[in-house]
């Protein structure tokens, strides 16, 4: 056997859902290439859609991973394989976060890259960019955290719409922070303490729910 | 298993099957068929016969059905089991025409149990028994 | 000669409407188990705290030498899993199922997978949506029988299976009874498919295991005496005779510990008895849970 059964359960993910990752992408590179044109339209336009992509993707594949494995009831054949319950919920997370983290990263940096390029002029935009960026993330990890734990469709949806209907406050409440947004329009990236602070709050968030998660899953009696 | 060795074995015990619609229990069926084999002369004295294993996995059946029937089987002195060395037909002489005799002893006994729950006397049961017999040969004759 | 290939110990489990109640069961090496019960009797349960997959309350469960769930992985290894309720991925194909499998197993036998190619009629490119529900099963089947697993643990194999697809699947069955080193435990409904390849025979109605033993003894037990009751004789309760019908002069008594005594005890009494029947255990099974539940509720 090649590489332990985790890798192996990664691999099938990865491979299983493909189409969807690529979908996305294109997604956002669409929107990213609105975001090329001038204007204050095409601003708006490439920005939101730029958002949406990464929301969409991260609301879509906890579902598509998790939930579906026991709607379809794939799961039982998951667990006939020699695995336990541990190593079945880190797969899980490793890859949906791959699948969902690769093309964020992507696309995070063709932003980047497109801001440096074409309006270098605003490049301290890139820190709040990157909080801006983030929170879908750290609502990623919630939904899949909340998709592990309940198995369940339903809770797995609610918690999308929780923190899908987050974002616009949260975004509204950071670009109204002035510790945050003092820099943005400067042509510098300014990563200030404030900066920072937000950034490693959200990495913690994210370490937080992973480790809950796992205490969860270890408690869990009936797996099936 | 290769589909080379299994026309061997077909060749073999090609007339063991069993039938659903027959009541009675598997064992005693594996049994009968055995015998016969042995009556008509497709299982010669002294031959090796498959193991218990092998003949249960050639028929389709449980292991511990197969292993009743020798056991049956091998109590009436029909087959014999060596340890480690497998089962064969017995090498009693003339064991397929005793087999043909304890047929015929067993339809007659039977045949005198119904006569006797239909309160039917022996006489009566010798008559009809050569009726039968005349009615067969004149069959027979045609 | 032959250990146990798993040994449940007094196992019990509750859920909200239903309780698993000590459950205890042996299933020795190299034999072939049939598990028999009513929809809801509790085989599946009793299956899935076998793998591991659902914890126990309490007692002991022990496969292929690990104690469960502690030791499911290890335990996994040699053992290949089936369930009526497992789906394979819709979007693949059966090919591709079989090079998962096969990544994951070394026992994986190429040769072997392939003659069950042939001999269920499958097709390995073909995606797993486009298949029929006799096809589907007969896939997972596929891919748990070519690992060649110590232990086979079937939940419903030939469930809503024509009588073909049912009579491939035993015949593959009995097959891997030609090692004597490999054991089989799977639960059905079919009675004809457990009474024919199974080697013991479990009952379970209600969360009980309502018998456990050698398949041939069990059958022996039970029989149909059918009775003629000449009028003002009383027939006898006696021991090992679990029911009696009578309609006027005819009686039919069922006895689930029957010895020659008891046809000799009715004669006796002045009944006689017109013939001793076998039962199939299909007939075994409904007056067995019948009796079970008269005597729970007494």
């Amino acid at each position: 056997m090649t590489g332990s059964i985790v890798t192996h359960l990664i691999r099938k993910d990865l491979r299983l859902h493909r189409l969807q990752i690529l979908l996305t992408m294109a997604a956002g590179l669409v929107a990213l290439a609105i975001l090329r044109q001038t204007g204050e339209v095409p601003f708006v336009l490439g920005s939101t859609w730029f958002f949406v992509a990464i929301i969409v993707l991260g609301s879509m594949l906890p579902v598509a991973t998790i939930v579906n494995e026991r709607k379809k009831q794939t799961l039982t054949f998951l667990m006939s394989l020699p695995l336990s319950s541990m190593q079945y919920t880190t797969a899980k997370l490793v890859s949906t976060l791959l699948m969902f983290l690769a093309p964020w990263l992507g696309l995070l940096l063709s932003a980047v890259v497109l801001i440096a390029t074409r309006n270098p002029a605003s490049f301290g935009i890139v820190p709040i960019l990157l909080i801006l960026a983030s929170l879908p993330v750290v609502g990623f990890s919630l939904i899949l955290a909340t998709a592990l734990v309940s198995e369940s469709e339903g809770w797995a949806i609610a918690a999308t719409i929780i923190c899908n209907s987050s974002y616009g406050l949260v975004y509204y409440l950071i670009s109204r922070t002035p510790s945050l947004t003092v820099n943005w329009t400067g042509h510098v990236a300014v990563w200030n303490a404030a900066v920072l602070r937000f950034l490693s709050a959200e990495v913690g968030v994210v370490a937080v729910i992973v480790g809950v998660t796992f205490l969860l899953q270890s408690r869990k009696r009936d797996f099936i | 298993m290769l589909d080379t060795e299994y026309t061997e074995y077909t060749q073999m015990h090609g007339g063991l099957t069993l039938s659903q619609s027959d009541k009675r229990p598997m064992y005693l069926q594996i049994m009968e068929q055995i015998k016969m084999q042995i009556t008509v002369g497709d299982w010669k004295e002294g031959q090796p016969i498959p193991s218990i294993r092998q003949l249960a996995v050639d028929i389709g059946v449980s292991v511990i059905t197969v292993k009743r029937a020798y056991q049956e089987l091998e109590r009436e002195g029909i087959i014999v089991t060596q340890q480690g060395k497998g089962s064969h037909v017995s090498t009693i002489p003339g064991l397929g025409a005793s087999l043909r005799e304890q047929e015929l002893q067993q339809h007659l006994e039977n045949a005198m149990r119904v006569a006797a729950q239909l309160g039917m006397r022996p006489k009566e049961v010798e008559k009809r028994l050569r009726d039968a017999g005349e009615r067969l040969a004149e069959k027979e004759t045609v | 000669m032959n250990g146990l290939a798993a040994e449940l110990n007094a196992v019990s489990k509750r859920y909200r409407y239903f309780l698993l109640d000590k459950v205890s069961l042996k299933l020795p090496e190299g034999q072939i188990m049939g598990l028999i019960g009513a929809n809801g009797a509790g085989k599946s349960t009793t299956i899935r705290i076998l793998m591991g997959l659902v914890h126990q309350d309490s007692g002991e469960v022990r496969v292929l030498g690990h104690r469960m769930p502690a030791g499911q992985i290890a335990a996994k290894r040699d053992i290949g899993f089936a369930s009526e309720d497992m789906r394979l991925y819709d979007s693949m194909t059966l090919g591709w199922h079989m090079n998962f499998i096969r990544s994951i197993y070394p026992a994986w036998d190429a040769a072997y997978a392939q003659a069950l190619l042939k001999r269920f009629s499958l097709c390995a490119d073909q995606k797993i949506k486009g298949l029929s529900h006799g096809q589907r099963v007969k896939s997972t089947l596929l891919l748990v029988l070519a690992r060649k697993p110590k232990l086979l643990v079937l939940d419903e194999p030939t469930t809503g299976l024509d009588p073909v697809a049912r009579h491939e699947i035993l015949r593959e069955l009995t097959n891997v009874m030609a090692d004597e080193n490999r054991t089989i435990l799977f639960s059905s409904h079919n009675t004809q498919d457990v009474e024919q390849i199974s080697d013991v025979i479990t009952f379970i109605d209600r969360g009980r295991i309502i018998d456990s033993m050698d398949k041939e003894i069990y059958l022996d037990r039970w029989r149909r005496l059918r009775l003629e009751v000449p009028l003002g004789t009383q027939l006898p309760a006696l021991p090992g005779v679990i029911d009696v019908q009578q309609q006027g002069r005819l009686a039919v008594a069922t006895a689930n510990a029957f010895v020659p005594d008891l046809a000799n005890a009715y004669e006796n009494s002045g009944a006689r008895v017109q013939c001793i029947q076998n039962m199939t255990l299909e007939e075994i099974f409904v007056a067995n849970v019948e009796h079970s539940r008269e005597e729970v509720e007494a």
